[in-house]
């Protein structure tokens, strides 16, 4: 540009005749009060961000009371970040930046004081207090509840009067790029915010997702990237002393921002049920975003030409360096991780929360916090400690970079798992020493934030501080500028031009609602003519106790890790079921879609997993599988998971109630059954399953989560393999049985004592290949016992031989009499054929209307000890009666022995 | 719908390169803000020392 400048025709006379008035004043108290409050706050924050990612590696952790719990803690994290450390650190930026920008003082002391409160007691505090009391709304940077926006709102309507009519009294006909960004920012945010907060209220399912994923982008893109914005084409100029590259390229940067980050939304919701255009148009727009991103970041990057000392020196500018380029990556990251190939991969996974960390950490804080140092320096009575501020650069930069790296590569581990059929809870594993990683990331970051804060507070007294900016250097072009400046004066008071901002900003104006037409209210509308068309007449809302249910779900976070969004997409199908769509959720006020999968899809549980699974889940997820990362909920409870408060019974309903709608309307009736056909050959008996065993195609959660067969999973017959297959099949126990059943298989496991009927005593019985292959495959019906047929066949086959080592025989062997034996075949016959089957196989005239199923002797035969003991006692939580009081001890004994015949081989029951 | 609207963003932003680049003019008075706000950063800066009012001219290499 300074080649540009000097090219400029010369009119040295004009300059001296400008007189620009006294200097505005400053509030130099309001923003030490906003730099102070935004430092709190993001110290708070942060340490709420460790605490959630510390209960990744510790489920257990400060999990005890519902303040603490993860997803509380999480709105908090995300929201505090938002309002607290970022919105009063732009604040603090603006009372510095918006008299220099207007000439003009901010409107008002009196009103600043009435803001900052509002915005730190009207809003931060109440916001955190009211979400840790379980009052919140869960919708993603949506959390703080409504009586909370209201005045979030009240606060933007403050700022345009403080901010935005200093520039409007000003008539300014030369608006630097910043105070562009900062009237945009204010005025688009008060305009988005009431309709991505409000409107999913209003507007169920997918309809309201729509416009959720517009406030999901746009907080990002309206709030938090114009004012970083504002502040690096502040500081970079201010600091080198030289003009930035190109004010017409920040001008195209900036509208092309503002025309297209709206346009983005949906592309969190890239193979939902809203409609495909409006999702093809969200992923052009964000490429489009791409591209505007290079242009602005390359006008700072060359607006730093030749300053790479001064970068290096000045700590302020490095941040907004950092963050520029920060900026740059994570934009093209955005840009790649919408387009379908890769969404479909990496959508749900830690990549994502990578994402999100490297935007408001690495861009949006970076950039504040060079706001904040730099202005520190030019306020009368501060300097920071420059030591100190040098400290926490590099460790915020190596904090963000090892965060960032950690989640990008844990998303592409878990994303890796999720394309296969391994069970969900390996993806968990898989990933667990990334989120330790993640987590001891968070110190340097926290130091670091701690380190600026001291930094501000330790630099040299006033009269020790050295006024540098003062004493820099002024290029030379801006010498030619000022020397030209009358042509630029002219230009602007006759040209059209000079109309050119209202038009710009009617331009933008009119492109924010196109957004909303675009995005949600034309996809909107597509959907509800489809729901129209699609939604059974009788499709059942949710009871009372289910609505109850849903609301503490929403409360406690569970849709930030249980995603109710089923993509139209393979690896998704199989894994939970059909895709989901629109017209499941025409009751779902508000959706809660959710963005991210740490524990699996929720939409199919209806007649999934029985009650006492599920409130043992609640109460302790680790009672039931060992290696989840989920928090417990024991404040929905009274001590034990056998005893749930309304509430732990109002969640209960609503999971249960999860995918009702669906099942009972048959709409996967037909598609089951089509499925069956073209995938007969693996869905047959098979003796050989193939490698992996779960169907194509069909998944579990179609069908209530019991197949209509099982291949038969045979042990190894040479010992050699036979022992390799044990040692392996115990290691599976371990992991995926023994919370139930006991590390001996006793069925004495820490669930044991919440599940009715108890897991099975694998020690008390001889089970058949057969039995253990239809319990593997299929789960057991009225019991706890889940399906675990997304295992490998090998996998399957390995547990089928370590639970056959499990057996101890009876430690009293007897041969049964004759004569006792025919009295065991009566008895059996008059007491127990009506449920067990005339020959025992468990088929008897009774045994279609239990569950679970009446046992099938031939399949399983327990030892004399729990024989006896079962007629004695009956099988709680089964239609088994205790016979003690029917039948004499000698008529049980013969009993005892005659069902213990009934049991055949491995090659008989194979004739059969 | 969207090729329109990625039709109607490239044609606006090319028309604008347009301008810029056979209008000198434009330019000149495109590019005058960021000098204007590097001379309220010089006023700022003076006041903050209280020599001046920060009317002064900029010459090269320092302030007069």
């Amino acid at each position: 540009m300074t080649t540009f400048a000097q090219n400029l025709p010369s009119h040295n006379e004009g300059v001296n005749s400008q007189n620009l008035g006294a200097l505005p004043s400053i509030e130099y108290d309001l923003i030490r009060a906003h730099v102070f409050a935004a430092l709190v706050t993001l110290v708070i924050s942060v340490l709420f961000g460790i605490l959630v990612a510390t209960k990744f590696t510790f489920p257990e952790f400060l999990g005890g009371h519902g303040w603490l719990t993860w997803g509380r803690l999480r709105y908090n994290h995300t929201q505090g970040i938002f309002f607290g450390w970022l919105g009063n650190a732009f604040l603090a930026f603006f009372y510095y930046v918006v008299p220099r920008l207007a000439n003009r003082p901010v409107l008002s002391r009196k009103l600043g004081w009435f803001l900052f409160w509002i915005w730190n007691f009207a809003v931060v505090l109440p916001g955190w207090v009211l979400v840790a009391a379980g009052f919140s709304q869960p919708l993603e940077w949506a959390e703080f509840p409504l009586v909370v926006d209201a005045f979030v709102v009240l606060a933007f309507i403050l700022m345009v009067f403080e901010f935005v009519l200093p520039f409007l009294k000003a008539q300014l006909s030369d608006l630097y790029v910043s105070a562009w960004y900062i009237i945009g920012g204010i005025i688009f945010t008060m305009l988005a915010y009431p309709v991505g907060n409000l409107v999913p209220e209003l507007i169920p399912g997918a309809r309201g997702a729509a416009f959720s994923g517009l406030w999901i982008h746009d907080a990002v893109g309206l709030f938090v990237t114009p004012f970083a914005a504002a502040i690096a084409y502040y500081v970079i100029p201010a600091t080198t002393r030289r003009a930035i590259f190109s004010h017409f390229l920040s001008m195209v940067g900036f509208w092309l921002l503002f025309f297209t980050y709206p346009l983005n939304g949906t592309h969190h919701y890239v193979y939902s049920a809203i409609p495909m255009a409006a999702q093809k148009g969200a992923i052009v727009a964000s490429v489009y975003l791409g591209i505007a991103v290079i242009l602005v970041v390359t006008n700072w990057l060359l607006s730093l030409r030749g300053s790479s000392g001064t970068v290096s020196k000045d700590v302020p500018l490095r941040f907004v360096w950092f963050g520029g380029v920060s900026y740059l990556l994570v934009s093209l990251q955005g840009s790649v991780q919408a387009l379908m190939p890769v969404n479909r991969f990496i959508h749900f996974t830690d990549w994502v929360i990578g994402h999100s960390h490297f935007a408001m950490i690495g861009f949006a804080s970076f950039m504040a916090l060079g706001g904040i140092a730099h202005l520190w320096q030019r306020i009368p009575g501060t300097r920071y400690n420059e030591r100190m501020m040098n400290w926490s650069f590099w460790l915020l930069a190596a904090g963000v970079t090892l965060m960032v790296a950690d989640l990008t590569i844990a998303g592409l581990v878990e994303a890796q798992v999720w394309q296969s059929s391994a069970p969900w809870i390996d993806s968990v594993r898989a990933v667990g020493s990334y989120w330790l990683v993640r987590t001891l990331s968070g110190l340097p970051l926290l130091v670091g934030f701690v380190l600026f804060w001291i930094s501000l507070v330790t630099g040299p007294r006033l009269s020790e501080a050295v006024t540098s900016a003062s004493t820099a250097a002024v290029s030379e072009n801006v010498v030619a500028f000022d020397n030209a400046s009358p042509a630029s004066d002219q230009f602007s008071s006759t040209g059209w031009l000079s109309y050119a901002h209202v038009v710009a900003f009617g331009a933008g104006v009119g492109f924010f609602a196109l957004s909303f037409l675009v995005l949600a209210i034309l996809p909107g509308k597509e959907l509800e003519d489809e729901i129209k068309q699609v939604a059974p007449v009788t499709m059942p809302t949710l009871t009372a106790s289910e609505q109850r249910g849903r609301v503490i779900y929403g409360r406690e976070g569970c849709a930030y890790c249980h995603t109710q969004q089923i993509r139209s997409l393979a690896a998704d199908v199989r894994r939970f079921g059909a895709p989901t769509e629109a017209w499941e959720t025409k009751y779902d006020y508000p959706q809660l879609w959710g963005t991210r999968r740490i524990g699996p899809d929720l939409s199919r549980e209806f007649n999934l997993r029985p009650r006492d699974w599920q409130l043992t889940h609640l109460y302790d997820p680790r009672l039931v599988v060992r290696d989840s990362v989920m928090p417990p909920y024991p404040w929905l409870f009274d001590g034990n998971p056998n005893q749930p408060t309304q509430e732990g019974l109002d969640v209960l309903a609503y999971i249960q109630s999860l995918g009702r709608a669906r099942q009972l309307s048959g709409f996967d009736r037909q598609t089951l059954a089509a499925s069956m056909q073209s995938e007969t050959p693996e869905m047959s008996m098979a003796s050989e399953p193939s490698a992996r065993a779960t169907p194509p195609g069909v998944p579990l959660a179609m069908m209530g989560g019991y197949s209509l067969s099982a291949p038969v999973l045979r042990p190894a017959s040479d010992p050699d393999d036979l022992q390799e297959e044990v040692s392996r099949g115990g290691t599976l126990f371990a992991a995926n049985c023994a919370s139930c059943h006991g590390s001996a298989g006793r069925g004495d496991g820490k669930a044991s004592a919440s599940l009715l009927p108890k897991p099975a005593n694998l020690t008390a019985a001889r089970f058949s290949d057969e039995r253990l292959s239809s319990v593997l495959w299929n789960g057991v019906a009225g019991s706890a016992m889940p399906p675990w047929r997304q295992l490998p066949a090998e996998d399957l086959r390995a547990l089928v031989a370590y639970i056959h080592t499990l057996h101890v025989p009876s430690a009293v062997t007897s041969t049964p009499e004759a004569a006792s034996f025919n009295v065991g075949k009566f008895l059996f016959a008059s007491s127990c054929a009506s449920c067990h089957g005339d020959t025992g196989a468990g088929n008897g005239p009774a045994a279609g209307a239990l569950a679970p199923s009446p046992t099938n002797f031939h399949l399983k035969r327990p030892t004399q000890e729990r024989a006896w003991d079962v007629l004695e006692n009956g099988v709680p939580g089964t239609a088994m009666p205790p016979w003690q009081g029917q039948l004499s001890a000698d008529e049980r004994r013969a009993l005892v022995e005659f069902v213990r015949s009934l049991y055949r081989t491995p090659q008989e029951n194979s004739a059969q | 719908m969207i090729n329109l609207i990625v039709i109607v963003i490239s044609a606006v932003m090319l028309a604008l390169l347009l301008v810029w680049w056979r209008w000198p003019a434009f330019r000149v008075w495109i590019e005058a803000p960021k000098y204007s706000m590097l001379r309220q950063e010089r006023r700022f800066d003076n006041q903050l020392k209280g020599t001046s009012t920060g009317n002064e001219l900029f010459v090269d290499g320092g302030y007069a």
